[in-house]
């Protein structure tokens, strides 16, 4: 199924670079491709997803990669005339079977979005929504639940005496981690992050990126980014799209080093894109 | 990446391969000050290290700063990486030129104590390692580097016949001892801007072909 030299290799495992993750696989996805209407977005992608492990999507705008993110939990459904084929295997399921209900799968499978997208309420009801809707009532549980999401995303210390205040009353970069908060709170095994700093600062920037690098021990996290410096800073793999085909995936270390494809060399050297 | 930054780096490389050439200047001009004792040679050799400083540090400057400015990927990293480590080893090979236009200077016009063939020799093997990794460099070629190997092996087997010589002349007479322990030394310092040439072509070769390799 892998080949040696097809973008679903992930190049050498053993040469040199640290054993990423605990060698298991999140997400198998085989043949993947989606239309919207006449436009074929995402083109006969297949590859596997480490579990445990950050794994970056980059290439030029309108390449697919935000298509591609968005298949892992089913937003796509959202989009009228959005046509995925193919599978997404996830836990032994294929996730974009009709039998699937792409809101539970939302469950397991969290996304945080390009802008900080905080409900209109307190910090701590953010957080807590979700959770109650799971049935979750008592208040020493939703407590421990708010500590350990805010801790989780590195925002315990900063909002821990003022939890009732607006979450619009946050910076830009603390919305954007107590939007991290609210999609851990759910307990997902997957995060997708679609340009997760593309409208932050350098230093909140910084403070995701820090964040990305903890939670990928105990989740697996799936960023798209424009930003190729980021992707190599905090991600393992990384898959380069180019009009819907996955041209090149591999480590995150030899694809920005040493490219196997003269297209990703061009797209990351700054030739085109 | 703009057009701006790889116009940059094409001066930048274009840059190294001219202090390449200075390095390589100094080495040839002060082995051959060494064997006409000419004096005024061995100096403008000494004269020609701060610009040789001077280059390096700006070039190493640049560099950086297009490090910060664009952070490179890919082949413009790499080559980026061997223009840093490229100018050191060749301002330590210029260096070496200076160290024997210094003994060409303090050895005035006592005579040499035979016709001093081995070591021009030397300098003339080690030129030519040194020019075709600037060559590989500049042309991202690197089939001439193919058998530098053996050639650095052939300067370290010259090395080791200077030496012996040297040894053959001190025990003949003691008054050989202080001018053949410059030549021994001129022999290692030769011997050492051949490993330069060598590291030279192991980054050139990273820089062509993304692989690490080791040449002795």
């Amino acid at each position: 199924m892998t080949k040696e030299n097809g973008p679903m290799a992930e190049g050498p495992a053993s040469n040199g670079y640290l054993k990423v993750g605990n060698g298991k696989y999140a997400l198998d996805l085989r043949k993947v491709n989606v239309h919207y209407g006449s436009t074929h977005a995402i083109k006969d992608v297949s590859m596997r997803i480490r579990e445990n492990a950050a794994t970056a999507f980059i290439g030029p705008s309108g390449c697919g990669k935000s298509t591609l993110l968005r298949c892992l939990n089913r937003m796509n459904d959202e989009i009228v005339g959005c046509k995925t084929t193919g599978t997404i295997m996830f836990k032994g399921t294929n996730i974009l079977s009709n039998k699937v209900d792409p809101v539970a799968l939302r469950h397991t499978v969290g996304m945080v979005f390009q802008k900080p997208n905080p409900f209109p309420t307190s910090i701590y009801k953010n957080i807590t929504f979700g959770p109650k809707v799971h049935g979750i009532r008592g208040k020493d549980e939703l407590d421990e639940i708010v500590e350990r999401t805010l801790k989780d995303s590195a925002l315990w210390e900063e909002v821990k005496d003022r939890l009732d205040d607006p979450a619009m009353s946050l910076s830009g970069g603390q919305q954007q981690r107590l939007c991290i908060a609210r999609a851990l709170a759910v307990e997902p095994d997957i995060i997708l992050m679609d340009e997760p700093c593309s409208a932050l600062d350098p230093i909140a920037t910084s403070k995701i990126e820090d964040l990305i690098t903890e939670l990928k021990e105990r989740y697996t996290v799936v960023i798209v980014t424009h930003n190729m410096q980021q992707a190599a800073r905090v991600s393992d793999f990384t898959g380069f799209m180019f009009l819907g085909r996955l041209v090149e995936f591999g480590r995150t270390t030899p694809l920005f080093e040493k490219p196997r494809k003269t297209l990703t060399e061009k797209y990351i050297t700054g030739r085109f894109g | 990446m703009t057009e701006k930054f790889i116009e940059e780096l094409d001066r930048l490389q274009a840059d190294t391969f001219e202090m390449g050439q200075l390095a390589v200047g100094m080495l040839a001009d002060s082995v051959k000050a060494l064997k006409t004792q000419d004096i005024d040679l061995a100096q403008s050799v000494l004269e020609k290290k701060t610009d040789l400083a001077e280059m390096d540090l700006e070039i190493e400057k640049r560099a950086l700063q297009l490090l910060t400015l664009y952070q490179p990927m890919a082949t413009d990293m790499r080559k980026l990486a061997t223009i840093l480590k490229t100018i050191t080893y060749l301002a330590r090979i210029g260096r070496y030129g200076k160290d024997i236009a210094n003994i060409t200077i303090e050895l005035g016009d006592q005579s040499h104590i035979s016709k001093l063939v081995s070591i021009p020799l030397m300098s003339k093997m080690v030129g030519s390692m040194i020019e075709d990794s600037l060559e590989a460099f500049e042309e991202g070629d690197i089939t001439k580097l193919a058998d530098l190997g053996e050639r650095d092996d052939e300067v370290d087997a010259m090395r080791y016949t200077i030496l012996r010589e040297c040894i053959t002349y001190m025990m003949e007479d003691p008054k050989n001892i202080s001018r053949c322990a410059n030549y021994i030394m001129i022999a290692r310092y030769l011997e050492r801007c051949a490993d330069h040439s060598c590291k030279i072509a192991e980054k050139v070769t990273y820089m062509v072909t993304g692989e690490h390799v080791e040449i002795r």
